[in-house]
């Protein structure tokens, strides 16, 4: 058991980690087929993860519901929501459209789906206005220089913005509102941008390697 | 002084919602028309590499967002589409965000009854299809297999658009209008490095500023970024359309926060001058 608990999944790790590492630099066709029949599998994989996440998704609901925690009602909702739009998307077979137009399932998407993601959306607007007011505070110079920098990309990423500067500067003027806000997003944001992305993939590659050679086991569900 | 200070630093939230609600109502129901909008460069990267395909060419797009990022990628959708109909491009358009589908495949449809184009020959609608990146390391190996039959169940060895068409270096140009992960980065990881076709992008403004460094490398040849680069996008067409119309909305909310970011730095400092004399 120990073996096919422990080892086995570290063998298979490790060996499929350094093939399709190797494999990424070798054009031969055969290499290129060996991928083919990997990610064949790997889609096949994925299409069956979405049913255990269906499945992890009605536990947790179903859990809170006889539990009664608090919020059970919205859990009931979700069970309705989806058992509800699964049977109709059946009965249209998917379809969003038909010939005669809207089929129901494509109803349910424009009329329910569609404006109330956009609703969840654009609530942001309000809550950002909001905390902006409350927490957007130059207490120090760093913090300074970011509601700076905050304020001249807001003014200048909309039109009105950049119609007051030339009003004020002229049209003439070599440096215009448009060249200063590409300045800040094609260089200080770029090279900030730039270094965490920096950190993040070599940080990636350490733990693909470690994960590679069993020294990470932690997906295993070992603790460090 | 202070006290008044204080008491507007600790406004009603309430008040803040209904002058955001004003600054998005009136320019909707009264537009201002503001004059033109200036092209930034790496919008342009995008159009001007559409411009330069020849009729026929393969224009891939996948339309990797859902209804939450539709003021933003929706209007970037339809001018990327109405500019390649208009050059007599083929379009094939899929996407990997699942609740995707039912805005990318309207959107196809609407665009493609404007120019009276055929579906199978002119464009094709692949659809969605689980796996995220495994679906675009797919496409690169063998397109037909990966998606066998279109969104509508037509077989896509048969459709005459995919004649010569059997990956993802087939293609002439590929845009990914995202709203998040899996998107631009994703398909430049497991699809452009690997298979060689060149990539643009269309996001929305949030994520933006993250993909400038694949901007400045040429990795990506360009970026639409947000409502903003939609509506560059619709000028550059000489199309004036949705997203135009929300610059409007766009420059009273911003200026609105803008205002209130100052106004309560004001006050703030009001505060704390007091607190340091006493």
């Amino acid at each position: 058991m120990l073996f096919l608990k422990r080892y086995l999944p570290l063998v298979i790790c490790g060996f499929t980690g350094v093939v399709f590492g190797i494999q990424y630099y070798v054009p031969h066709k055969a290499s290129e087929d060996l991928l083919t029949f990997i990610n064949d599998w790997m889609i096949i994989i994925f299409g069956f993860s979405m049913i255990l996440a269906l499945a992890s998704l009605f536990h947790v609901h179903y859990q809170k519901i006889r539990r009664r925690q608090s919020g059970w009602g919205f859990s009931l909702i979700v069970f309705i929501a989806i058992i509800v739009t699964v049977i109709i998307g059946i009965i249209s077979q998917g379809e969003t459209v038909d010939e005669k137009g809207l089929t129901s399932f494509g109803w349910i998407y424009t009329n329910m789906l569609v404006p109330l993601s956009g609703t969840m959306f654009s609530i942001l607007a309000f809550f950002i206005a909001s905390a902006a007011f409350r927490a957007f505070r130059a207490r120090t110079l760093d913090a300074f220089l970011l509601l700076f920098a905050a304020i001249i990309i807001m003014f200048g990423r909309v039109p009105a913005g950049e119609y007051l500067w030339s009003k004020i500067w002229g049209a003439e003027f070599p440096l215009q509102m448009g060249d200063i806000t590409e300045w800040i997003m094609g260089v200080l944001n770029m090279a900030a941008r730039r270094g965490i992305l920096l950190g993040v993939a070599l940080g990636a590659i350490a733990t693909s390697l470690k994960i590679i050679f069993g020294i990470e086991r932690a997906y295993l569900g070992e603790k460090e | 002084m202070r006290k008044i200070a204080n008491i507007l630093l600790n406004l009603d939230r309430r008040i803040i919602f209904l002058l955001i609600a004003a600054a998005v109502l009136v320019p909707l129901l009264r537009p201002f028309n503001l004059p033109g909008i200036s092209i930034s460069q790496p919008v342009k990267g995008v159009y001007d590499k559409i411009e330069s395909l020849a009729p026929g060419d393969v224009l891939f797009i996948s339309m990797d967002f859902d209804p939450t990022a539709k003021p933003e990628l929706y209007p970037m959708g339809i001018s990327i589409l109405r500019h390649a109909f208009s050059k007599d491009l083929r379009v094939i358009c899929m996407t990997l965000w699942a609740p995707g589908v039912g805005m990318a495949e309207e959107v196809m449809s609407k665009v493609a009854r404007e120019y009276h184009k055929e579906y199978g020959k002119d464009y094709a609608f692949l659809g969605w299809m689980p796996g995220q990146l495994t679906v675009i390391i797919g496409l690169g190996q063998d397109l037909k297999k990966t998606f066998p039959k279109d969104f509508y169940g037509n077989k896509t060895d048969r459709l005459q658009i995919f004649e010569n068409i059997n990956s993802l270096r087939d293609i002439d140009y590929m845009v990914d209008l995202a709203a998040g992960d899996p998107g631009i980065e994703t398909w430049y990881l497991y699809g452009k490095e690997k298979y060689g076709f060149e990539l643009g992008g269309g996001c929305t403004a949030v994520i933006a500023p993250g993909l400038y460094p694949f901007l400045q490398t040429g990795q990506i040849n360009g970026l639409i970024g947000g409502m903003r680069g939609a509506a560059e996008y619709e000028t550059l067409l000489n199309r004036k359309d949705k997203a135009t119309v929300g610059m409007d909305v766009l420059s009273t909310t911003h200026f609105l926060i803008i205002g209130l970011v100052i106004l309560s730095n004001i006050f703030y400092l009001i505060t704390r001058k007091g607190k340091t004399v006493r």
